[in-house]
């Protein structure tokens, strides 16, 4: 009787939860991983994250997933296989399933008993961290103990932003022809068109990323991986970080600034509840999580330091260009600007501040006037001067 | 949409046996399709937090894990409703003697089989080890499906307005499954569409497929054949690739029977030569059902996700169900891009058509237009439904899809003829304090089982009572344990207080 009113027009549509994209970041620092070959094992830890994205997937038949290691000196993918000129011609022809399926040029053994998807997903990332580990030389070792995750930071935005730019406007961008839109929809080659629950802008692919860490010392990265870490607070993608060893200044970073989950298995009994971990937190995604309390990061305990850009020192106070903001541990020889080149003066640091006798009726705003004086960046010579 | 298919899926699960259950949850693929394809998102969640906990899971744990708020607390007890009823997630104990919640134990196995591989249950199909001597391509195996679910549709449509022919004619044990579904009823010798056959055409694809399979299903168990058996097959059935061929050697009879039959509704593909009788292609109508994705070639794992963009190219014989081609204005016209008999004689159901061009039909909708629809049975909700869901692209840039002024005014042409709804239900009353009958309401209103409230009367109108008895069974046993408890202490009251 009363269902006729502008309320429950749209209401029907929010049923189906929006797919979503899961990529995952494997640290393969082979140094890192020989430090914890006793407690957990870099085979045991794949075997349980197959078991995670298998479950990923199972979860809805439109969950897509992205694996990419970030080895010593290079970023990887896992998976999908990449593979060369073929799939930017299959591009052109109107394949919008760019991902998964076609860049798989490695085909598993037939098996009954596993679920196809599953075994292609496992056979190719398997096949491929094997052939990382076999191209991986001595001296390409010797050379870097760090790890690479800048670079696959960035390669996880680029697919990420490169599949949801191809879900969601597949409805808006597509030309359409009057004359006859049969042809004009098969020629856009768009077969998301056809689902009306894709259609939605709303729908989009919620995309998140998983960081499985085991080496510290990413000071050397710190620019890019802080221009990435904000590019996914632009995208609100959650960067969720999985700790297994390591120092964690960055990845903190991360998981506080983009609302991920950060945790630390620091013990081997820990470690040991690696997929339950795995299943428990970091499974449900941005939808589910709307309903669940995830596991907070130690809201204050968060580790906001940041490196330097001189020396890639971390740095609890450093020295910051008042025009490009860049940190630096040091005051700078001859008051220019490594980065900006702008020339600043240092006021009056490293004076002795001057102590004002106390007074008593000094009241809040006085004190405060004060004590910003005696700080570094208020460099008092020049001021702030206008942009451009 | 596709709530609906899955709704019906599940209405027929759960009124099977436990023992049913217990069997059909031994196949991993059964395992996994039911998980993907009945549970709702955070039931989904919670089953894999669960699946690889040695211990069961708290109620209270659970409780701490769930934000507060009124839409997760709803989103809760939907979840563990229908994980209960399709009886995955059991009460049960913890070591510490609290309420817990447990997994049943074939589940569990089984969706754990699932995820790491294993075992030697072949529940996801033996895949042929020689290849086709004449390989069979997914364009090949997409008409073959559109051609023979079309033949069903136009056997429906044709026995509401005569004069439409179909390509293929299909076979009497479908036309008798279709009497049996009532989709249509026989008078004389000549088809009638009835009510359920609207609803049945105006469902989109998917939901079509499962319409059809359930009442297989149902008919099926009265031929002695076990539903375990069928259930599991199109389970698995849904879980198979497309384009490849499997082969029949592990079915057991049932199944080998089902697949003639499952060929006639162009389920599944094969040719009955005899070389190549012993192997099986699923289509595109098979596998995609346990996705959530209806007919949408978007199994971005598998490596053949591209085969409809040919298909979609077809002219007369393009897929125009799973196309949007519809577009309403707000002045009720409505113009559909298709030259197909099948779409519009649909449209015809409950529009007047007004002029045809050779790729364009132009229509009106009216109010007598409607209401003859619904004097033959249709609702508003199925025709907005059917609206929306072939709501052409442009149409769908916009939000809502449809003009709202047509919406309501469909609506409120259908009310004008209808002043009353019956539901069947329960009525509960003396429920208590006003405290417990605020909760006991809430609890139903979360179930999405509360038809009615009457607040001054102290009862309220519910349509489902298994879930509503089980609750009430809960909060009577909290009661009781509350006042022994509180009698204890009164009895006990210094020795309570020595004892800390």
């Amino acid at each position: 009787m009363n269902a006729v009113d502008a309320t429950d027009r749209g209401a029907v549509q929010q049923d189906v939860e929006p797919p979503s994209l899961l990529t995952i970041i494997l640290d393969t620092n082979p140094h890192a991983w020989a430090l914890l070959a006793d407690s957990l094992p870099l085979s045991k830890v794949v075997a349980n994250l197959l078991v995670f994205i298998n479950a990923h997937v199972a979860i809805n038949h439109a969950n897509r997933v992205a694996v990419i290691a970030s080895h010593s000196e290079r970023a990887e993918w896992l998976y999908p296989t990449p593979t060369q000129p073929r799939q930017q011609h299959d591009q052109a022809n109107g394949a919008t399933h760019d991902g998964d399926g076609e860049r798989a040029d490695v085909h598993p053994p037939n098996d009954a008993n596993k679920y196809r998807p599953f075994a292609q997903l496992e056979h190719a990332l398997v096949t491929n961290l094997r052939r990382l580990m076999t191209t991986t030389t001595a001296p390409s070792l010797s050379t870097s103990p760090a790890t690479l995750l800048a670079g696959a930071l960035t390669r996880a935005l680029a697919y990420i932003s490169k599949q949801t730019a191809a879900l969601p406007t597949a409805t808006t961008s597509t030309q359409f022809n009057y004359s006859d839109p049969s042809s004009s929809t098969a020629a856009g080659g768009n077969d998301l068109n056809t689902d009306p629950t894709k259609a939605h802008t709303t729908l989009g692919l919620t995309s998140r990323i998983l960081v499985v860490s085991v080496s510290g010392d990413l000071a050397d990265k710190y620019i890019e991986i802080m221009n990435a870490i904000f590019a996914c607070q632009r995208l609100s993608i959650p960067i969720d970080v999985l700790k297994l060893a390591g120092d964690p200044v960055f990845l903190q970073q991360a998981a506080d600034t983009t609302g991920g989950i950060y945790m630390h298995l620091a013990t081997p009994q820990a470690r040991a509840g690696f997929l339950q971990y795995l299943m428990f937190a970091y499974l449900p995604d941005q939808t589910a999580r709307e309903n669940l309390i995830m596991p907070a990061g130690e809201g204050e305990g968060v580790d906001f330091r940041a490196a330097c850009f001189c020396h890639k020192r971390i740095v609890d106070v450093g020295f910051v260009c008042s025009i490009c903001l860049s940190i630096f541990c040091e005051p700078l020889a001859d008051g220019t600007c490594l980065l900006c080149g702008s020339h600043l003066s240092m006021g009056n640091y490293g004076r002795n501040p001057a102590v004002v006798p106390k007074r008593k009726k000094g009241k809040g705003k006085k004190r405060a006037l004060d004590s910003g004086a005696d700080t570094p960046a208020g460099s008092g010579g020049e001021g702030t001067p206008a942009p451009g | 949409m596709t709530s609906t298919a899955s709704q019906r899926a599940l209405d027929y699960l759960e009124q099977l046996p436990g023992t049913t259950f217990t069997k059909l949850y031994q196949q991993p693929s059964t395992a996994l399709a039911i998980f993907r394809r009945m549970l709702p998102h955070l039931a989904k969640t919670l089953v894999m937090a669960i699946l690889y906990m040695p211990t069961p899971l708290s109620v209270s744990d659970l409780e701490t894990w769930v934000k507060p708020d009124h839409e997760s607390l709803q989103a809760r007890d939907r979840a563990l409703s229908i994980l209960q009823r399709l009886r995955i997630l059991f009460d049960t104990h913890d070591a510490a003697g609290r309420a817990a919640y447990k997994l049943s134990d074939a589940f569990a196995r089984s969706l754990r089989l699932a995820l790491t591989g294993g075992g030697n249950h072949r529940s996801f199909g033996v895949p042929c080890s020689t290849p086709d001597k004449t390989p069979v391509s997914i364009d090949y195996l997409d008409t073959f499906a559109r051609k023979q679910w079309e033949a069903i549709l136009y056997y429906v449509v044709g026995s509401a307005s005569a004069g439409l022919g179909a390509e293929v004619d299909i076979s009497a044990g479908t036309k008798q499954l279709l009497q049996k579904g009532e989709f249509v009823a026989m008078r004389g010798r000549t088809a009638h569409i009835t009510q359920a056959g609207f609803t049945f055409l105006l469902q989109e694809i998917n939901a079509q497929i499962w319409t059809l399979l359930i009442v297989y299903l149902e008919v099926s168990s009265s031929l002695q054949m076990d539903p375990v058996d069928v259930l599991s097959f199109l389970f698995t059935l849904g879980s198979l690739e497309l384009g490849i061929s499997y082969s029949t050697s592990n079915l057991t009879p049932t199944q080998q029977q089902m697949l003639e039959d499952l060929a006639d509704f162009g389920l599944v593909y094969r040719r009955t030569s005899d070389d190549a009788a012993d192997r099986y292609y699923p289509t595109r109508l098979a596998t995609t059902l346990t996705s959530d994705a209806p007919a949408l070639p978007n199994a971005s794992l598998t490596s053949t996700a591209t085969g409809m963009t040919t298909g979609g190219a077809g002219g007369a014989s393009a897929p125009q169900n799973e196309k949007g081609y519809i577009i309403v204005e707000t002045n009720y016209r409505l113009y559909a891009y298709t030259s197909s008999p099948l779409p519009i004689s649909i449209l015809s159901l409950f529009a007047t058509l007004h002029t045809r061009y050779p790729n364009l039909i132009t229509a009106k909708i009216t109010k007598s237009s409607i209401h003859a629809a619904i004097t033959a049975g249709i609702t508003s909700d199925q025709i907005i439904t059917y609206l929306t869901t072939h709501a052409h692209p442009i149409l769908r840039r916009q939000q809502p899809v449809l003009p709202p002024t047509v919406v309501d005014q469909i609506r409120l042409w259908q009310i004008e003829g209808e002043r009353m709804t019956a539901w069947r239900g329960y009525l509960i009353r003396d429920v208590g304090s006003a405290e417990e009958y605020e909760k006991a309401v809430a609890y139903a209103e979360a179930l999405g089982v509360l038809r009615k409230e009457f607040k001054a009367k102290g009862s309220f109108f519910v349509t489902r009572m298994d879930q509503m008895s089980g609750y009430f069974k809960a909060q009577a046993v909290r009661k009781r344990e509350a006042i022994a408890q509180r009698e204890a202490e009164a009895r006990g009251g210094g020795g309570g207080a020595g004892r800390k």
